[in-house]
């Protein structure tokens, strides 16, 4: 054992002494230096950080970016340890519910003064609140997507149903056609929709006019047991109860995968983010030409109904040896060009307005219209906590829908949780 | 050792019932990588698979870094294997056999030393190996495997050791073997068993830790294969069948390891039959 | 004791090693030191590695250790806070019971699982026995992602194996039914779950030391007449009785400590009713990264873990325990 510590040891400082050490921002160009990116799996196709990193070492002699996928499993211990060892990496990905709690622990550098190089008058208005703390931005918006209804247009037609859903109305209208005409199948459900699918209840919630929490000065207070909060979780219970679902009540929309289930042919609509259908396709290639998909209708006739924006922002490190260099990069991502990229693939650029690409899928295109209309969860550090573990909203959607709970007991036991989640 | 042939088939009957018991699980694992996607969870009966694709498993060979993932699981594991071994083997000789001050208050330590949930010790582990130099460096993970091995180790041994009848030993030591060479040539082998059980628990121990290789391991290519595993896994959702595939594929070395060490355990049970 | 002339007759034709009592004088300090010198690897390793961790932990208990304090390489002492703001919180106490019960249940399984096959396996044809210990490694090799995962399906509600075949079997309740929709469910799936992974290691275990006890012994029980019962409390027992205390030892920790598996099938719901304190851990101090909060949890852990186990340590601490084995 003590020869094999030996032996590491001696090998550790030689990789210490040549290693990526670069110390001092103040470097002269020309220096050789590195610059850290870490990105999560999925988030930027490969051509796309392929080029932009060859254009950034094109135009920084001397630099070279050390472009590092992670992976989403283990990701918070990774950047605890990262961010409190001494070697930090320079660019990192964090999801926008996270990026508070981040941004309230003073470890990511301040990007106040750099908005307008980071084309900060084209961000998403959900993403930059979440990288905001304290009157600062300590994080940029950089992708984002949103939950759609995704639909079976051939199931649609034979059900008679000639136009998508534009009000809530309309939408349960659909399930009723639908559960006439393939109702014999006892397989079939109009519309999947597990018990656990908070992201669906947050669009509600926002449609009646209410939210999760309201702000009074520096402190949130839990607003789930408004009377908007009631009427949302009684339209899901009206979804689930008409549609007839079997999708269990007590687990989320990935838990069974959803998508697996709707590519079984059974299910007519199911509320899902737009790449669900590829994996839906992945077994069933047919289905992905039978599906298309419309924003969560409105109760407002017409409108379309707010959306939970879900996605990641960036940040650099405090401890980052290379802030400047790591904001040009910064720079560099947030830019049209490469903003573009990430319409092309599918996603809602956080740094570009321009969604014109994501017109050219229907799926896409559905995702595209709502998500002018996007909001986030509170941007407290605390939210973390709440979605990392045990989410009462979703201990909420389980003991209603099951009767386990009356309305007024469910949403006020929730409401407590999250106040005591918020203060804890 | 005398059954009738009733009582034997009715013992290796409930030995299958055992089998299926404990083996459903994998097996349900086993399907799930044949089965295409979309078949994962079906509303219709499929105890055996309806249809059978091994797309899976080509996704999951053909995903990068396989074989690199490979390499380093491999070296940390039988690395903190050998590592665990020698040191237990080592330790278990005095502590069985001699008598010396502290020689309790060392098994106190063997005990309690695991009782710390490692989730609240990975960050005083990593600073330790950060201080040490050890970061992104394969031995770091060797040590950590190593010390987490080692006392289930030092005290299986210990009791194998003091298991095995010391006129054995005196007998070796007037033949002419010093008190280290009856060891080496009278007790080591009577260990067998005990050397089995102990190397399996230490393999499958590392061969299956995550946290750590996850934070000590910067460089993807210095990842081990639990690390691979979870690769699988993309903001995209889950290829499930490909985890099951890469999982499959995951367990076969441990079921080697397995295999071999146990023609082992044969022998040395002959080996402890003679004994006395 | 041919087997021992075997090995000790070619032990006896090499020249000898060069005896140590050629320096007489030093025998006495050599045979004092022999001792530290071989237990030297392992005691460094472990103080080293799980000791001083370990007192680190205890240290961050009485600290303010979030990212930012973590980052900036700050030492904030905030005395007995974190275990002020864990123990208050009165759901501590259920958590802590309902984890010291799970862990008793599934200890006993695993235990009293691993010994009865262990003891079966000694009497099985060598091909049902290769079978039985192939299944049982691969129960025990199967990476956690994929067992998790794995169980999730076959208990799923709609689409699970079990609730298929039950109703096949003509338990029609079972259509749809939910495994877990209580928390006293939830841990029994849970609890299989993991007792099906520790069993293996408990089974080998003790065969292992069936395998060490002399076969004669049994050879002469048999043909005395005794019964299966006593050949296992005169031969079988004496021989294992150590393993098995100590793989019950084991398993106590092990199981009180887990967490993947708990979190994986329900993140410790329905309503936190299967929560455990190493979801505790997780939820009050990783979640959010304070570790001062989970270090706290930690200590708190390991003092119930000493309260479990103290028995067990006193044995060995003051009879000779440690010494017959």
């Amino acid at each position: 054992m003590v020869g094999i510590a030996a032996v590491a040891l001696a090998t550790a400082g030689c990789a210490g002494s040549g290693g990526t050490d670069n110390s001092g921002d103040e470097q002269k160009a020309g220096e050789p230096r590195t610059l850290t990116v870490w990105l999560m799996n999925g988030s930027a196709p490969q051509t796309l950080t392929d080029s932009l990193n060859k254009e950034f070492e094109q135009a920084h002699k001397g630099v070279t970016v050390k472009y590092e996928v992670q992976e989403w499993n283990g990701i918070q211990d990774k950047l605890t340890t990262a961010l409190g060892g001494q070697n930090p990496p320079d660019v990192i990905e964090l999801g926008n519910t996270q990026a508070p709690s981040f941004a309230s622990e003073r470890v990511l550098t301040d990007l106040s003064g750099d908005v307008d190089k980071l084309s900060g008058d084209q961000w998403l208005a959900s993403l930059k609140a979440s990288g905001e703390w304290d009157g600062k931005q300590y994080s940029t918006p950089f992708y984002a997507a949103n939950r759609e209804v995704i639909y079976r247009t051939d199931m649609f037609q034979q059900a008679g149903i000639t136009a998508p859903p534009t009000s809530r109305q309309e939408w349960l209208d659909a399930i009723a056609k639908l559960k006439a005409k393939f109702g014999k199948d006892k397989q079939f459900q109009p519309l999947y929709l597990p018990g656990q699918n908070w992201y669906a209840l947050l669009s509600f919630i926002y449609d009646e006019g209410g939210d999760i929490a309201k702000k009074d000065g520096t402190k949130f207070s839990a607003t789930v047991n408004s009377p908007e909060a009631k009427a949302a979780l009684e339209f899901y219970k009206q979804l689930v109860d008409a549609s007839g679902t079997t999708a269990p009540k007590d687990n989320d929309e990935q838990n069974p995968e959803q998508a697996g289930i709707y590519g079984q042919g059974k299910v007519a609509m199911m509320i899902a983010l737009p790449w669900e259908v590829d994996t839906a396709a992945k077994d069933h290639p047919d289905i992905k030409a039978k599906t298309s998909a419309f924003p969560i209708p409105s109760k407002n006739a017409g409108e379309t109904a707010p959306v939970f924006q879900g996605g990641s922002n960036l940040a650099i490190p405090l401890n980052s040896k290379n802030a400047s260099l790591a904001k040009e990069y910064l720079a560099l991502m947030l830019s049209s060009k490469y903003q573009a990229q990430f319409a092309k693939a599918g996603m809602v650029p956080g740094a570009s307005t321009d969604l014109s690409a994501l017109d050219a899928n229907p799926v896409s295109k559905a995702m595209a219209e709502a998500s002018k209309n996007g909001k986030s969860v509170p941007a407290t550090p605390k939210w973390a906590t709440i979605e990392a573990g045990q989410n009462p909203l979703k201990d909420m959607l389980t003991a209603y829908l099951t009767g386990a709970k009356d309305i007024d007991a469910a949403t006020d036991d929730a409401n407590k949780a999250l106040d005591a989640a918020f203060s804890g | 050792m005398r059954k009738t042939l009733g009582q034997r088939i009715a013992l290796n009957t409930v030995g299958v019932v055992v089998a299926v018991l404990f083996g459903f699980p994998t097996y349900w694992m086993l399907t799930s990588s044949i089965k295409p996607s979309g078949d994962l969870l079906s509303p219709d009966y499929d105890l055996v698979p309806l249809a059978v694709t091994f797309d899976n498993f080509a996704s999951a060979l053909a995903k990068p870094g396989f074989a690199v993932h490979l390499a380093n699981s491999l070296i940390v594991t039988l690395g903190a294997v050998a590592c665990s071994l020698v040191a237990g083997v080592l330790a278990a000789f005095p502590l069985a056999r001699l008598r010396f001050r502290g020689r309790k208050g060392f098994l106190l330590l063997v005990l309690v030393a695991q009782m710390a949930p490692v989730e609240a010790l990975f960050i005083p582990m990593f600073l330790l190996m950060q201080d040490a130099g050890l970061l992104n460096q394969l031995p770091s993970l060797v040590l950590v495997y190593f010390a987490i091995t080692l006392p289930f180790t030092v005290w299986t041994l210990r009791g194998f050791v003091a298991g095995i009848p010391f006129e054995l030993e005196e007998a070796a030591m007037v033949d002419g073997c010093g008190r280290f060479g009856a060891f080496r040539r009278v007790v080591l082998p009577l260990l067998g068993p005990g050397l089995v059980a102990t190397s399996v628990f230490a393999f499958i121990t590392a061969w299956n830790e995550f946290l750590y290789a996850l934070v000590f391991m910067r460089d993807s290519d210095k990842q081990t294969l639990p690390v691979w595993l979870s690769t699988f896994k993309t903001v995209f959702g889950t290829d499930w069948g490909g985890i099951m595939a890469a999982s499959v594929l995951y367990a076969l070395p441990a079921l080697v390891f397995f295999l071999i060490v146990q023609r082992k355990l044969v022998s040395g049970a002959t080996a402890g039959a003679l004994k006395g | 004791m041919t087997a021992t002339a075997q090995i000790a007759v070619p032990a006896g034709s090499r020249p000898p090693a060069p005896p140590r009592a050629g320096r007489p004088r030093r025998a006495g300090f050599g045979e004092r030191t022999v001792p530290y010198l071989l237990i030297a690897p392992a005691a460094i390793t472990m103080l080293v590695l799980l000791g001083w961790p370990a007192i680190q932990v205890v240290g961050i208990s009485f600290r303010k250790l979030d990212l930012g304090e973590l980052v900036r390489g700050e030492v904030v002492w905030v005395g007995l806070d974190n275990y002020v703001s864990v123990l208050s919180d009165p759901e501590v106490w259920t958590i802590t019971l309902r984890t010291v019960v799970f862990t008793v249940a599934c200890v006993a399984g695993t235990v009293l699982a691993g010994l009865l096959i262990a003891v079966l396996m000694r009497h099985l044809s060598s091909k049902v026995r290769i079978s039985v210990q192939v299944c049982l490694v691969l129960a025990w090799a199967t990476p956690i992602l994929a067992t998790t995962t794995v169980f999730q399906w076959i208990f799923d509600q709609q689409y699970g194996i079990l609730n298929k075949t039950l109703v096949k079997l003509g338990f029609d309740s079972f259509a749809g039914f939910s495994w877990f929709s209580s928390g006293a469910s939830t841990l029994t799936v849970i609890g299989l779950l993991i007792v099906w992974q520790a069993v293996p290691f408990v089974c080998f275990t003790i065969y292992a030391g069936l395998l060490a006890a002399p076969r004669e012994l049994y050879e002469a029980a048999s043909m005395d007449g005794a019964t299966a019962w006593q050949t296992f409390s005169y031969v079988s027992w004496p021989a294992i009785r150590s393993l098995v205390t100590l793989a019950t030892f084991l398993s106590v920790i092990w199981d009180f400590k887990v967490f993947a598996q708990v979190w994986a099938i329900r993140q410790g719901g329905p309503d936190g009713e299967s929560t455990t304190l190493p979801l505790l851990l997780y939820l009050r101090g990783i979640a959010g990264r304070h570790f001062g909060v989970a270090s706290a949890v930690a200590v708190l852990m390991i003092i119930v873990l000493l309260a479990l186990t103290a028995r067990y340590l006193q044995l060995l601490l003051r009879s000779r325990e440690a010494d017959v084995s």
